[in-house]
C-alpha cells in the first residue's frame, strides 16, 4: 500500500468520493479512477464498460472494475453521454495500475458542464484522503 | 471484542508497503508492490514465500496419541496411504468433524514417530482442535499441547523451490532425496522427525512436502525466533530466479485453481458431504460406509444432505462477488444455491473454450479466469453451466471437474528441472 505522500494526483482534474476523476475543460470529458483506488483494489483484471452512446446520470453506475479480490462499481462524475471507451483496457486493464490518470475508461460529453463544480478538485480530495 | 494479532514478519510486511488485511483475526498481507498477478505467476513460473505463521499447530504425544486422532480425525490412519498405515515421516490431509458431521476445521496431520504428532490447522483454530482432541482423551496417555503463535511457518511453492530452498541448506541434497508429496523431514525444538534439515546458519527446520497452492514446493517449521532470518535468507537466494514475496490473495487465487477448500467458507457449518474432497473420509471401497468409527462418521452416514458443493470457472475474468446477496441460478434466473468462493486464477485462460495455463506455454497471455466453489440445492455435472449473480450483474460460469492444469504438487522431485546436477555442485561448494 503507498504512503500517502507517494500517492499521485493529477492537479487538473477533479474528483468524486468514489474516487473517481473527470478531466475539465473540452467538449469531452474523460473518466478514470485515482491512484489511490488502483492502489486500494490492487491488480485490475477486467474492465467492464458500457456501449459508445449511451447516456448517464451523475453518479449513476456505468461500469465496473474488477481486480483479483473484489468487484468495484463506477460511477459517473458528471452526467453525459459516453462518446468514447477506452478499447485499450480489454487487452490490457492493468494500464490502470501502471498510469492511473492516462488510462482513462470513457470520455463522455457532459449534458450540464456545471456539474463539474460540484466535485472536489485536487487539493480537496487530497485531504480528503488526509482524513 | 477479539484482538488482533500479528505475525512475526509483520513489520516487515509494512515496511515493504504490503496492502494488510485482517484474516482469521491476524493482521495479513494480501499483496505487496509487484502485486497479486505477478505474486500469482511467479508461484506457476518460478516459486513465492508466503508467510503462514498465522496457521496453528496442535502436538500430541504419548502412547495413545495415535488412538486420539483415530477417533478425531477423519482419515483412517491404519489405511491412509495407498492401503498402508501412517507411517514416521508421512501426513496426510482430512478433516476434524463435530458429532453432527459439520467441518471444525481441516488439517495436515504429520506422524513425527508413532507416539508423536503434529497436526497444522488453521488460524485461530488451535484452542478449538486441541479442545475437541482433549475431550477425546480423558483418561488416556496423550498429552495434547496447543502451540499457537508459538511456532514460525512459511512457505515456498513453485517449480523452482526445491533449488532455492537448496542453497540454504546446508545438505540439500539428502533433505530432499525421495521426499515425495506429503513426506518431509528434518525437526526443530520438540518437533524431531526423522534426519535432521539444517540450514546455511545452523537453523534446523522441519521440511515438509506439502502446501496450499497447487504447485510444487514446501512448507518450512521453525523456531518462531528463527523465522525472521529465515525469511530473508530464503529471500536473497531467490532473488535471480524470480522469486516473489506473495500475499494472501495469491494464495487465495492459486488455492481456487487447484480446487482446494478454505476452511469455514468452502467447507463449513454443514456436513461434510457432496464436495471434491471426499477422499478426506475413510470411505471403503463401496463408498457406502467408513473403514472405521470416527466422531462425526455416524452423522455423516445419516444425514440427509442433499446440497453439493462443486468447482466452477468462468470464460474470462469477470466475477461476481461472494458476498450477502450473491447467488447462483439456473439459466432461466431460478435460484440454485450460494457462491462460496470466487476468485480470478490469473494464470489460465480459454483457447478454443478448453483451459489453458501459462505453466503449458510460458508465451500463453493468460487474462484470468474467475473460478471458485458454489453449494448448489441440486446436482450438476462437469460442463453443466449456471449463473452467478450479484442482484444485477448476471454471469454464466461453468460446473468443473478442475481448474489449474499442469499443476505441479505432484512431481516427482527428481522431475524438478536441474534439481540434480545443482544439487551436487551445491554439496561441492557448502562441504568442499
Amino acid at each position: 500500500m503507498k504512503e500517502f505522500d507517494e500517492l499521485l494526483f493529477n492537479e487538473e482534474f477533479r474528483y468524486t468520493e468514489e474516487h473517481e476523476w473527470v478531466s475539465v475543460g473540452g467538449a469531452e470529458l474523460m473518466v478514470g479512477i485515482s491512484d489511490y483506488a488502483q492502489d486500494q483494489l490492487g491488480d485490475i483484471v477486467f474492465v467492464e464498460m458500457p456501449e459508445v452512446g449511451a447516456t448517464f446520470a451523475r453518479g449513476e453506475q456505468f461500469g465496473t472494475l474488477e481486480s483479483v479480490k473484489a468487484v468495484s462499481e463506477l460511477y459517473l462524475p458528471v452526467g453525459g453521454e459516453v462518446v468514447a471507451v477506452n478499447e485499450a483496457l480489454g487487452d490490457s486493464p492493468e494500464l490502470i495500475n501502471q498510469d492511473p490518470y492516462g488510462a482513462w475508461i470513457v470520455k463522455i460529453r457532459p449534458s450540464d458542464t456545471a456539474e463539474l463544480e460540484q466535485l472536489l478538485n485536487a487539493e480537496s480530495y487530497r485531504s480528503m484522503l488526509r482524513g | 471484542m477479539e484482538t488482533t494479532k500479528e505475525t512475526v514478519l509483520h513489520g516487515w510486511h509494512v515496511e515493504q508497503g504490503a496492502n494488510m488485511a485482517l484474516f482469521g483475526s491476524y493482521h495479513m498481507p494480501l499483496w505487496y508492490r509487484s502485486g497479486t498477478k505477478a505474486e500469482h505467476l511467479a508461484v506457476i513460473n518460478a516459486a513465492g514465500i508466503f508467510d503462514t505463521s498465522h496457521m496453528a499447530v496442535v502436538s500430541l504425544s504419548g502412547r495413545d496419541a495415535r488412538g486420539v486422532l483415530q477417533r478425531c480425525f477423519s482419515k483412517d490412519l491404519r489405511q491412509c496411504l495407498g492401503r498402508g498405515p501412517l507411517v514416521d515421516g508421512r501426513a496426510v490431509y482430512g478433516v476434524f468433524l463435530g458429532d453432527d458431521g459439520t467441518v471444525i476445521d481441516d488439517a495436515i496431520v504429520c506422524q513425527l514417530a508413532e507416539e508423536s504428532y503434529m497436526v497444522v490447522v488453521n488460524a485461530s483454530m488451535g484452542p478449538a482442535v486441541a479442545l475437541r482432541l482433549r475431550e477425546n482423551a480423558g483418561g488416556l496417555a496423550v498429552v495434547i499441547n496447543d502451540h499457537s503463535d508459538r511456532i514460525g511457518k512459511m512457505d515456498i511453492q513453485g517449480p523452482l523451490a526445491a533449488r532455492i530452498l537448496g542453497r540454504v541448506l546446508r545438505e540439500p541434497g539428502e533433505a530432499f532425496a525421495n521426499l515425495s508429496y506429503f513426506a518431509f523431514r528434518g525437526g526443530f525444538g520438540d518437533f524431531v522427525a526423522q534426519r535432521p534439515v539444517v540450514t546455511v546458519d545452523g537453523t534446523p527446520l522441519l521440511l515438509s512436502r506439502t502446501g496450499y497452492t497447487g504447485e510444487f514446493g514446501f512448507e518450512l517449521f521453525v523456531a518462531i525466533e528463527r523465522l525472521p532470518a529465515l525469511w530473508e535468507m530464503v529471500l536473497a537466494a531467490g532473488r535471480d530466479d524470480g522469486l516473489l514475496a506473495c500475499g494472501l490473495a495469491a494464495r487465495d487465487s492459486l488455492r481456487a485453481g487447484a480446487v482446494l477448500p478454505l476452511s469455514h467458507q468452502d467447507i463449513g457449518p454443514w456436513p461434510f458431504l457432496n464436495n471434491p474432497w471426499q477422499f478426506a473420509l475413510p470411505w471403503d471401497s463401496g463408498g457406502k460406509a467408513f473403514t472405521k468409527d470416527f466422531l462425526g462418521g455416524p452423522a455423516l452416514l445419516a444425514a440427509s444432505w442433499e446440497k453439493h458443493t462443486l468447482p466452477f470457472a468462468g470464460f474470462d475474468a469477470r466475477k461476481i462477488g461472494a458476498g450477502e446477496g450473491s447467488l447462483v441460478t439456473d439459466e432461466r434466473g431460478r435460484a440454485i444455491g450460494t457462491i462460496l468462493t470466487c476468485t480470478t486464477d490469473m494464470a489460465i485462460g480459454r483457447v478454443e473454450g478448453q483451459i489453458r495455463s501459462v505453466a503449458e506455454d510460458p508465451g500463453f497471455a493468460a487474462k484470468g479466469l474467475c473460478c471458485g466453489f458454489v453449494l448448489l440445492d441440486e446436482p450438476r455435472q462437469p460442463g453443466d453451466t449456471v449463473v452467478l449473480s450479484d442482484g444485477k450483474r448476471r454471469l454464466t460460469v461453468e460446473i468443473r471437474a478442475d481448474v489449474r492444469p499442469s499443476r505441479t504438487a505432484r512431481r516427482p522431485m527428481s522431475a524438478m528441472p536441474g534439481l540434480e546436477a545443482e544439487m551436487s555442485t551445491l554439496r561441492a561448494e557448502v562441504n568442499p
